[in-house]
């Protein structure tokens, strides 16, 4: 009766006490994991470590969930853009150095984005935003580096069920 | 879906060209004029016709070691000889501060480049070389940012970290063209 179950992924936690703590964790994780990508120009922290957290909260889903209902709420194809959405952040992020200084400033030289008045406010301020760009290339990477490991292995047993009964 | 190839090809490019050019712009290594590498300068100006004597024969000025006391500098910080870089600008060594630099027999010893003198009109300008103290002891103030780790990694070093991003990046495609589940397999 749970082989339906368990070739398709659902209800593999089939725990209620499971379900309801990560669905009450996964916000939280998600808010700290923002809180150490913004934070990381006041503390430890950083778009790396921010992006992993980010990551793992999307892990817990699947571990709760299963793969299908937490595919749906994650679409891969979204997930695929976010790739190069955090690399084009971060060029982005250069190239407006040497566009809106004229050519004068060197490429990555946040000072010259005109966020604020003070020259060194806007290098604060530019990290900020490259940190972004390294959090959400992060996030994306590692989120799809286990979503496709999982897929496949159920994949695989799928057809290894249907060759069984055949 | 020939819109989308087109699309990533044409992006790849735009990202591949941006690199090639800004790689342009990356100061040569160890250029003493890049900005990481600029020296730092010391709150010292001393009066200049009395000391190039000296500094041209490499012996190290009492006066300027004495100012050096008075700022704070330790011991081992002093400089211990000065060699001329060009006509008004010279270097001064000193021995590195571990223990086994500091037991070596004076013909084996080394010297690192730690102090940067320059003649300024009638006064001789004091600045500290090595841009990692530019890094400690400036940063702070050029990016007002307080974590040291943060403003080396994304703003002095920010091309290596645009590097590292891509390796991720590269990383994840890699994984995507290996692992990428498949709809429909062949029958």
């Amino acid at each position: 009766m749970n082989t339906e179950n368990s070739a398709t992924g659902e209800g593999k936690g089939g725990d209620v006490i499971v379900e309801t703590v990560s669905r009450l964790m996964v916000p939280f994780i998600q808010l700290f994991a923002l809180y150490v990508i913004i934070h990381g120009a006041g503390g430890p922290g950083g778009g790396f470590q921010g992006g992993v957290i980010f990551a793992a909260s999307f892990i817990l889903l699947v571990i709760a969930f299963g793969i299908v209902d937490a595919g749906d709420r994650f679409p891969e194809a979204v997930n695929t853009n976010l790739f190069s959405v955090g690399v084009y952040i971060f060029a982005g992020v250069g190239l407006l150095c040497v566009i809106l200084s004229f050519g004068a400033a060197q490429y990555l030289n946040y000072g010259f984005i005109p966020l604020t008045t003070h020259f060194e406010e806007n290098r604060a301020l530019g990290m900020d935003l490259v940190e972004i760009g390294i959090g959400i290339t992060v996030m994306a990477v590692i989120t799809s580096i286990f979503f496709n490991l999982v897929w496949k292995r159920e994949s695989e047993e799928e057809v290894g069920e249907k060759e069984e009964q055949e | 879906m020939k819109l989308i190839s087109a699309m990533a090809l044409v992006s790849v490019i735009f990202l591949g060209a941006l690199f090639i050019y800004v790689a342009e712009d990356i100061p040569a290594f160890g250029d003493p004029y890049s900005p990481p590498n600029r020296y730092v300068k010391l709150d010292i100006s001393m009066d200049a016709d009395e000391l190039v004597d000296d500094l041209n024969q490499g012996i190290v000025p009492e006066a300027l070691v004495s100012e050096l006391e008075a700022i704070g500098f330790r011991k081992d910080e002093l400089p211990s000889s000065v060699e001329t870089v060009t006509e008004g600008e010279w270097d001064a060594y000193v021995i590195p501060p571990e223990k086994y630099y500091q037991d070596l027999p004076e013909l084996e010893q080394k010297r690192s480049k730690y102090y940067f003198i320059k003649r300024e009109g009638d006064t001789l300008d004091v600045y500290r070389y090595a841009p990692i103290i530019r890094y400690i002891e400036e940063g702070h103030h050029e990016t007002e940012v307080p974590n040291m780790v943060t403003y080396i990694l994304a703003d002095y070093r920010g091309y290596d970290t645009l590097g590292e991003v891509t390796v991720i990046f590269t990383a994840g495609v890699g994984v995507l063209l290996l692992l990428r589940r498949r709809e429909k397999r062949p029958e």
